[in-house]
């Protein structure tokens, strides 16, 4: 029990001392020292007396609430003297993937670069500056010449990758068992199977009200679904951010949801915030950075074509353009097993004093990135809200989807968890699928790598990443994959080539989230 | 008498013939013996003219009222609506009350509009009282945004004084006729983009009234930012959402059209503006539509070109659920029917208006409804006609 303890309070005084810094620690203490003016603050019970003032004012819950948003994003601490790399990726060997990896991504960007003579930041002439704040709410207007361009990589390419990984302390033996795995991933992490994944997800159980199934038109609205809009506003009426998360694996009401999942995020629109977010934009009028194009590129290829967000294309640049010159997002790499890739000033190679993070926020965008950002647009209208909720989000989940870590919301384990759920639930389907050379991973990753981000209708999407939100996971991106060929299970045994079974599998537009989670956690036979 | 119905149509549109085909049923030629024809709107005009005389037998179908123009036409439409409303005024309907300021409080959907050269002064002297508003010109029989353009001058409508000396408009002829609308300068943007509503509406009769909205309408998208800025009152691109015109912009794009599902409309707005207010511009939009039809006539032809995929999925669809309830069962054509369809034909189509369901419950209880968003058991959502809501004055 000694070790809990001292691991209790080596996590408290990590957060106390990351929360000293920030903006919330100002403003409590300047409410502590207005309140020494208040009748019921009595010095000889002082710090009782500022407790209880704090309580009732609400200052006390906004306190909890950022404790508890630091809770969920801080990794547990393995040892007192773990080094930080640990703390990045326990595993030497993903460590060292990651590695490799990111300096591929690298080399193929500064490729790019010599081969387009472009350099990787310009400062921009006067001129230019003023034409694109003009344009600032229609940059898509623009037609910069995006042939050259292509995207640093794809999802396929990070799968080859991926399907490589080996860990070398690990003998797989010639013999086929009925242990095997047969997919493509062959790393030997841990991953849930069927029963632990009901007790994990309990309230997506049958004998719960959901929202994506009990508010269908079918269904009385007293049933469920009245009730729990009230909860729902009781949640955001008392502004805790704890109970918003549970309250949230039933899903959220359409009309409650952007500030629900503010309040879980804890993001609350301070001026300081829109002040950094024109400072950010001030950023980006006068510099142009290589990876502006990549963006734009991205923006045209995917989003602008689609459906649903078509309209948000202007949005999307606002806020990634915005996001690439962040440097507050270059904290969350000491949790990320990836590291921001170093540039050096022209002629000062290796001189660390000369080293620059490029981008500025360390994150190179791939092809499909700014679909993370474009469900977010059907929420919050308002740009400096709208980029503080995506950054929050990429730093607690979208991260995890494109680094090498052995994370149980990482992308290797949610592989795996799709390929082994598939092999032991589904063993035919999985083995008919990998006799075609179909291996099934193929498919879905792409829908793992995006968060079903434009592969769903957007209600659907939202009633998914609602539970992505309130499980503090994205265990449930393998789990609905699985769910998914499941569902078309019959169809995908009729098939004899690849090509085929993307075609079986290439519309989801018209899934039903919900129900098919429920059907395949809690209706199939284990 | 069982036997296939046989069809004729003018229009050669896959959307149609396809959905006529999968039914089995019967090609014909005008001249023969038809039951079903979709007619273009020059054909309706001939067939239903007052020289041919034709009648429409017992067992014979067509795709419009005689009387469509009535609401096809910009300026028929307002003169409708306008002698709508003072007819009701007349019975002193409740529908028709007045706020202190004289404005319709349940009928106000029209912005202030005249026709021109008709009623050149009384819009000179209404523009006047204003005269730093823009107003939009549409000429009276067109479609597809063509001849629409925005003025903000007198001048820019000299042409249509009636006392102009330079006016070459001598012939009221109803080619040259124009309205002149209040234009609505600050509309609802996404995206910092106008848009407007597609809508499709099917009325299988008029008296009673019965009409169906399809759920699958869509919004049309600018490419093109909106700004009320008075230098950019000639750009089409920004102001005129009609696909005829978008697609012809730099920005357009082929694999959406600039097209959004109402379904999409509804949850962005659900989810930046609350429940409340959504439901409320939902019911507003199908009273209008019920008024509007009440006043009286329907829209001559929806443009049946599909301009993408998705769309061509959409209008095959949509005739397939039309066909579903105006010929129920593939069955010859009964002027004798009356029976409301039953909910498993609607397919995509949910019930607007049935003026027999209404009249059941008395015309006040629709009054009452549109008071008052919460009275008893009939607040709320109503259930058995579909998700998309049309709550309170069913």
């Amino acid at each position: 029990m000694l070790q809990e303890e001292s691991d209790l309070s080596l996590i408290i005084a990590q957060i106390v001392q990351k929360l000293k810094g920030s903006n919330l620690y100002s403003q409590l203490e300047r409410q502590a020292w207005a309140s020494l003016q208040r009748p019921e603050i009595k010095l000889e019970s002082l710090k009782e007396d500022i407790k209880e003032f704090f309580k009732i004012s609400g200052w006390e819950k906004k306190l909890q609430n950022a404790v508890y948003s630091e809770l969920s994003v801080f990794p547990l601490p393995s040892h007192p003297a773990a080094p930080p790399e640990h703390l990045k990726e326990p595993l030497v060997y993903m460590r060292k993937a990651q590695g490799s990896w990111e300096k591929r991504i690298l080399k193929s960007l500064n490729s790019m670069c010599t081969e387009l003579s472009i350099p990787l930041a310009r400062k921009r002439p006067v001129g230019e500056q003023k034409e694109l704040l003009n344009k600032w709410n229609e940059m898509g207007t623009d037609e910069p010449d995006l042939s050259l361009f292509r995207p640093v990589y794809a999802p396929k390419d990070f799968l080859e990758v991926l399907i490589n990984l080996r860990n070398p302390n690990y003998e797989n033996g010639d013999s086929l068992s009925f242990r095997t795995h047969l997919g493509l991933i062959q790393i030997p992490l841990k991953v849930k199977d069927i029963p632990e994944l009901k007790e994990c997800f309990v309230e997506l159980g049958l004998n719960t009200g959901q929202l994506g199934i009990d508010d269908s038109t079918q269904v009385p609205p007293e049933l469920f679904e009245n009730e729990h809009v009230r909860i729902g506003q009781k949640v955001l009426a008392e502004q805790d951010s704890a109970a918003a998360q549970q309250y949230i694996r039933q899903g959220s009401p359409t009309a409650l949801r952007a500030e629900l999942w503010a309040l879980i995020l804890n993001i609350s629109s301070e001026p300081e915030d829109v002040l950094y977010y024109e400072q950010l934009k001030t950023n980006v009028i006068q510099h142009d950075l290589l990876v502006d194009s990549l963006i734009y590129k991205d923006v045209k290829l995917t989003a602008s074509n689609d459906d649903y967000y078509f309209v948000f294309e202007d949005y999307l640049y606002q806020v990634l353009l915005c996001f690439s010159r962040d440097t507050s997002v270059l904290s969350h790499f000491a949790y990320n097993s990836a590291s921001p890739p170093k540039s050096y000033i022209r002629g000062k190679l290796g001189l660390e004093e000369y080293a620059v993070f490029y981008p500025p926020n360390g994150v190179i965008p791939f092809h499909g990135f700014s679909m993370y950002v474009a469900p977010l647009c059907f929420l919050y209208h308002e740009p400096s809200k709208l980029y503080q909720i995506f950054r929050e989000m990429y730093v607690r989940f979208f991260f995890r989807l494109h680094s090498i870590s052995s994370h149980p919301s990482g992308i290797v384990s949610l592989c795996l968890l799709f390929e082994t759920l598939l092999q032991t639930y589904l063993p035919q389907l999985f083995y008919h699928l990998r006799e075609i050379g179909a291996q099934p991973l193929r498919i879905s990753f792409k829908w793992m790598v995006r968060a079903f981000s434009g592969y769903l209708a957007t209600d659907q999407l939202l009633l998914l990443w609602d539970r992505i939100l309130g499980y503090n996971s994205l265990e449930i991106l393998a789990v609905l994959a699985a769910a998914v060929f499941a569902f078309r299970a019959v169809n995908l045994m009729e098939v004899t080539s690849l090509a085929a079974a993307e075609a079986v599998l290439a519309d989801l537009s018209t899934l039903k989230v919900m129900p098919l989670l429920q059907i395949f956690l809690f209706a199939t036979v284990t | 008498m069982a036997g296939k119905v046989k069809w004729v149509t003018d229009i050669e549109k896959s959307v149609l013939i396809n959905n006529f085909e999968k039914r089995g049923w019967v090609q014909v030629t005008e001249n023969e013996d038809w039951n079903f024809y979709w007619m273009s709107v020059q054909t309706i005009r001939n067939v239903f003219s007052v020289e041919t005389g034709y009648r429409l037998s017992d067992d014979q179908i067509v795709n419009h009222f005689p009387n469509h123009y009535e609401l096809t036409r910009k300026d028929l439409m307002v003169k409708n609506i306008k002698r709508y409303r003072k007819e009701l005024e007349k019975e002193g309907s409740p529908l028709a009350e007045k706020d202190e300021n004289g404005k319709y409080l349940y009928l106000d959907f029209v912005p202030v509009t005249y026709m021109l050269p008709a009623d050149y002064n009384l819009f000179v002297e209404e523009f006047r009282k204003s005269p730093s508003s823009t107003w939009i010109m549409k000429p009276c029989g067109k479609a597809q945004g063509k001849g629409i353009f925005l003025i903000n001058k007198l001048s820019q409508i000299k042409k249509w004084s009636r006392d102009s000396k330079t006016s070459s408009f001598v012939s009221q002829s109803n080619k040259e006729a124009y309205v002149i609308s209040l234009y609505i300068n600050n509309p609802l943007l996404i995206g910092g983009r106008k848009f407007d509503l597609r809508l499709y509406v099917l009325v299988s009769t008029y008296r009673p009234l019965r009409c169906y909205m399809y759920k699958l309408g869509f919004c049309r998208f600018c490419t093109v930012k909106y700004t009320p800025s008075t230098s950019e009152l000639d750009n089409m691109f920004v102001h005129l959402t009609n696909v005829a015109i978008q697609k012809h912009g730099d920005d357009y794009n082929h694999i959406h059209g600039g097209k959004w599902m109402v379904s999409n409309l509804r949850l962005y707005l659900e989810s930046t503006r609350g429940k409340e207010v959504t439901s409320k511009l939902f019911d507003e939009i199908h009273w209008i539509i019920v008024q509007s039809l009440k006043a009286v006539a329907v829209n001559a032809s929806p443009s049946l070109t599909s301009s993408t995929a998705n769309d061509r999925i959409l209008k095959y669809n949509l005739i397939n659920d039309t066909l579903n309830i105006v010929v129920p069962n593939g069955e010859i054509p009964d002027c004798k029917w009356n029976k409301s369809p039953p909910k498993e034909v609607l397919g995509n189509y949910e019930i607007l208006y049935d003026e027999e369901l209404a009249q059941g419950d008395g015309a006040d209880r629709e009054l009452r409804s549109r008071q008052g968003q919460s009275q008893g058991p009939r607040a709320g959502r109503s259930r058995d006609s579909g998700r998309t809501v049309l709550t309170t004055w069913k």
